[in-house]
């Protein structure tokens, strides 16, 4: 396998390791952190002007009309740079949602702001501990003569504080089966969240849908279509965390390598001990078999395979024991310093704690990956 | 007494004296450590009972009572949510000094010791000395009747609390490194000092910096001849790795994941009891601890027979961290995205608001990220297969 870039997609990787290298330094994302902002608008503006929100959507909204492979390149610097900036919430989550579904009204009113930044979104389908986006939901959409009334409890929504507007998973008159997506903009009457800090240095709400009225032009996907929606828009996003956590796992190999090597103990660099040696060497393979599954399934989903899903459970799974096994030992080989707040390495390791926990854990893929390959 | 009466009776008083609030610091543990103000509100309690150090012997303040009385006492007050008491007088110094101080010192440090009157700290890392210990370069100078001491110590636990620190200090630098160390007790209010807090990973403070110039030490603070500290230096770190029982935190770990079990369902919905994925992982982990377990149990029955448990003693850090550390990731699993919400304010256990997700998740986190460090203290996982492979293994 070898995937040639275009000059396009070069363009996007080195430039967006440009931009990050140069305004996006880890002592800036500690003080955006502490600030309570969540992110910061002026770096979200930068995005938007570098493109980086038009990046999925179609032309017609305005959007570059980009796959899985450019969103990998990007999303890869993301993660190497720790970015908190919500782009997998608003953009290919939210953005995504309203991209593959078929309500022109929505993509005409919604995506230009998305592209331009001045609107955040945050999807809202995670219900204590059911956290797949297509999986049981509680809260239900009551049909009436003009709309819906939305009713339920949404946990652990990622970018929930800053969004102007929510995509809310809710099954149709309590049927559990009759999945629908809905639009809700922040300010409805009912709707109510409690907002708080992540440990991956992110904002997230408690959502509390009371009664909540959403005109019926504000439906994203029916039942009939919701699943494809949603499947969609997970491919993409699957790609987008998996590339975030290989840019982490990089950063964390480099940052151990280094360490070890300067580190003295017993009269010599820590590096020369063969047990550590092996140790980084395992966190090298471990890297590159992600990159290997990543790169395959992104250009598989790009050309529309049949083999994409089990590709992408592959990945998932191959990742989360990656994420896990090379931030551990980032920590076990700094020591002491490795768990402390003012280093860059036990970030990366809660970044992808978190990650394992999105979108279906590593059971839950290697289990997906059964089912397909039966 | 029988065993089961001595139960009772431990158990009776943890009724009657672990109070609601105790208990939540107990329960809301993220670390080794506790809530500082429930610690010594707890320990208070034990003192004024006699119970507050059953390993010391009964004539410097212990118990008298049996291996198997004090084993029974350590279980009954951690299953009872007993927050835990800080070890670096109890454990660390007060057995050392029983061994190596000088009558002067016994009489007048342990009895400050038991009443929780003085709070000690740990000197022993530095930034440049961690797993090479004896590389430490934090010099004590004699000076009249006095020593001078210069340099830093890194990785103090609750220096931020502590009156007292000892510390190994670097007295000479001829033969081997381990030829010039010294014990030596100080004063935390010496002129001199200056403790740093170092933010941990789940944003709280544990650690310390401790930065001492020219800060002048009574040279009758010495522990133990001068340039010999090693020697109690390693006396002291058997304490700090082979003293503490593993089996009692696993049960402790094991019940709380028992209630995650019982209470969550996995991405799909489905109940974590019925995840057989799951249940077959955890199982796994537990047989791991169990067969920890019957170790630790052989060694105590090697002690009870007056016999040298030796190499056994050592495999219990490296296996206990391990295992611990094997638990805290199946509980961030069973409870998936609900760990994301940093919620340091419920964290306190005088919190008494709301907070998001089940109680039973609400340290998770915190533990998961914290317990990564217990590989890394009281010497690393790889320093203590080191020692396996040489001391017990010949080679």
């Amino acid at each position: 396998m070898h995937i040639n870039y275009t000059e396009e997609q070069q363009m996007l990787r080195d430039s967006a390791d440009k931009f990050l290298r140069d305004n996006y330094s880890f002592e800036h994302r500690q003080a955006v952190i502490k600030s309570g902002s969540g992110y910061s608008s002026a770096m979200w503006q930068s995005f938007a002007e570098l493109g980086w929100l038009a990046l999925p959507f179609e032309e017609e909204q305005g959007g570059f009309d980009w796959g899985a492979l450019e969103i990998m390149l990007l999303s890869e610097k993301l993660g190497r740079y720790q970015v908190i900036e919500p782009f997998l919430e608003t953009v290919l989550l939210a953005g995504g949602l309203l991209q593959a579904g078929n309500n022109q009204y929505l993509k005409d009113t919604r995506i230009g702001s998305l592209i331009d930044g001045s609107e955040q979104a945050a999807f809202a389908y995670a219900e204590g501990g059911c956290s797949l986006p297509a999986g049981k939901v509680k809260t239900t959409a009551r049909e009436t003569a003009d709309g819906y009334i939305l009713s339920g409890t949404k946990t652990v929504v990622y970018n929930g504080p800053a969004a102007d507007f929510f995509i809310v998973s809710a099954c149709l008159n309590g049927q559990k089966d009759n999945l629908v997506l809905l639009l809700v903009p922040a300010d409805s009457a009912g709707l109510s969240r409690k907002n708080y800090l992540t440990y991956d240095g992110r904002h997230a709400s408690e959502l509390q849908l009371n009664n909540v009225e959403v005109k019926r032009n504000c439906l994203l996907a029916d039942p009939l279509n919701s699943h494809a929606v949603i499947c969609d828009v997970m491919q993409k996003a699957i790609i987008a965390v998996c590339a975030e956590s290989l840019g982490a796992m990089e950063a964390l190999l480099e940052a151990t390598v280094e360490y070890t090597s300067q580190r003295k103990q017993f009269g010599q660099p820590i590096a020369r001990f063969q047990v550590l040696r092996h140790r980084m060497a395992d966190m090298f393979m471990e890297l590159e078999l992600s990159r290997s599954l990543l790169m395959a399934a992104a250009w598989h989903v790009d050309q529309r395979s049949d083999q994409a899903d089990k590709l992408l459970a592959a990945l998932k799974a191959r990742v989360g024991k990656a994420g896990r096994f090379v931030s551990q030992n980032a920590i076990q080989l700094h020591g002491g310093i490795g768990v402390t707040d003012e280093l860059n390495v036990g970030h990366y390791f809660k970044r992808l704690t978190i990650i394992e926990n999105l979108f279906g854990s590593r059971d839950y893929h290697l289990s997906d990956y059964g089912k397909l390959s039966a | 007494m029988s065993d089961n009466q001595f139960r009772q009776e431990v158990r009776d008083f943890l009724q009657a004296n672990l109070s609601t609030e105790l208990r939540r610091a107990g329960e809301l543990m993220t670390s080794v450590f506790a809530d500082f103000d429930a610690t010594m509100k707890w320990h208070r309690i034990l003192y004024k009972q006699g119970w507050v150090a059953p390993d010391w012997p009964a004539e410097y303040g212990g118990t008298g009572w049996s291996l198997s009385q004090r084993y029974i006492f350590q279980e009954e007050c951690k299953l009872a949510n007993a927050p835990a008491l800080l070890p670096m007088g109890l454990q660390m110094l007060g057995p050392m000094l029983i061994r190596y101080g000088t009558d002067e010192q016994k009489a007048h440090y342990l009895p400050k010791i038991l009443s929780g009157d003085d709070v000690w700290c740990q000197g022993y890392s530095e930034p440049g000395a961690g797993s090479d210990l004896a590389s430490l370069s934090t010099s004590a100078t004699p000076d009249g009747d006095d020593y001078l001491i210069n340099g830093s110590k890194i990785w103090t636990s609750y220096a931020q609390h502590a009156n007292k620190i000892f510390c190994l200090v670097r007295t000479s630098r001829e033969g081997r490194p381990q030829q010039g160390i010294s014990f030596i007790l100080v004063d935390m209010s010496s002129p001199g000092i200056k403790v740093d807090p170092i933010v941990g990973l789940d944003g709280r403070v544990e650690q310390c910096q401790v930065f001492f110039d020219d800060v002048r030490v009574p040279a009758k603070n010495l522990v133990g001849e001068v340039n010999q500290g090693w020697t109690v230096a390693k006396y002291l770190l058997e304490f700090e790795r082979g003293g503490h029982n593993f089996t009692i935190d696993h049960k402790k770990q094991i019940a709380k994941l028992r209630k995650q079990v019982a209470g969550e369902v996995n991405a799909r919905g489905m109940p974590r009891f019925e995840d057989q994925v799951f249940i077959s992982k955890l199982a796994a982990v537990e047989i791991d601890a169990l067969a920890l377990e019957y170790t630790e149990l052989r060694i105590k029955g090697a002690l009870e027979a007056g016999q040298n448990p030796g190499a056994l003693s050592s495999m219990t850090k490296v296996i206990g961290t391990e295992v611990g550390q094997r638990f805290n990731e199946l509980s961030v699993e069973a409870m998936g995205l609900l760990v994301a919400p940093y919620q340091d304010h419920a964290l306190s256990p005088a919190y008494d608001g709301d907070h998001i997700g089940p109680d039973y998740g609400l340290t998770t986190m915190a533990e998961y990220i914290n317990n990564r460090a217990s590989t890394i203290y009281g010497g690393t996982a790889e320093i203590q297969r080191d020692i396996i492979a040489k001391h017990v293994l010949g080679i």
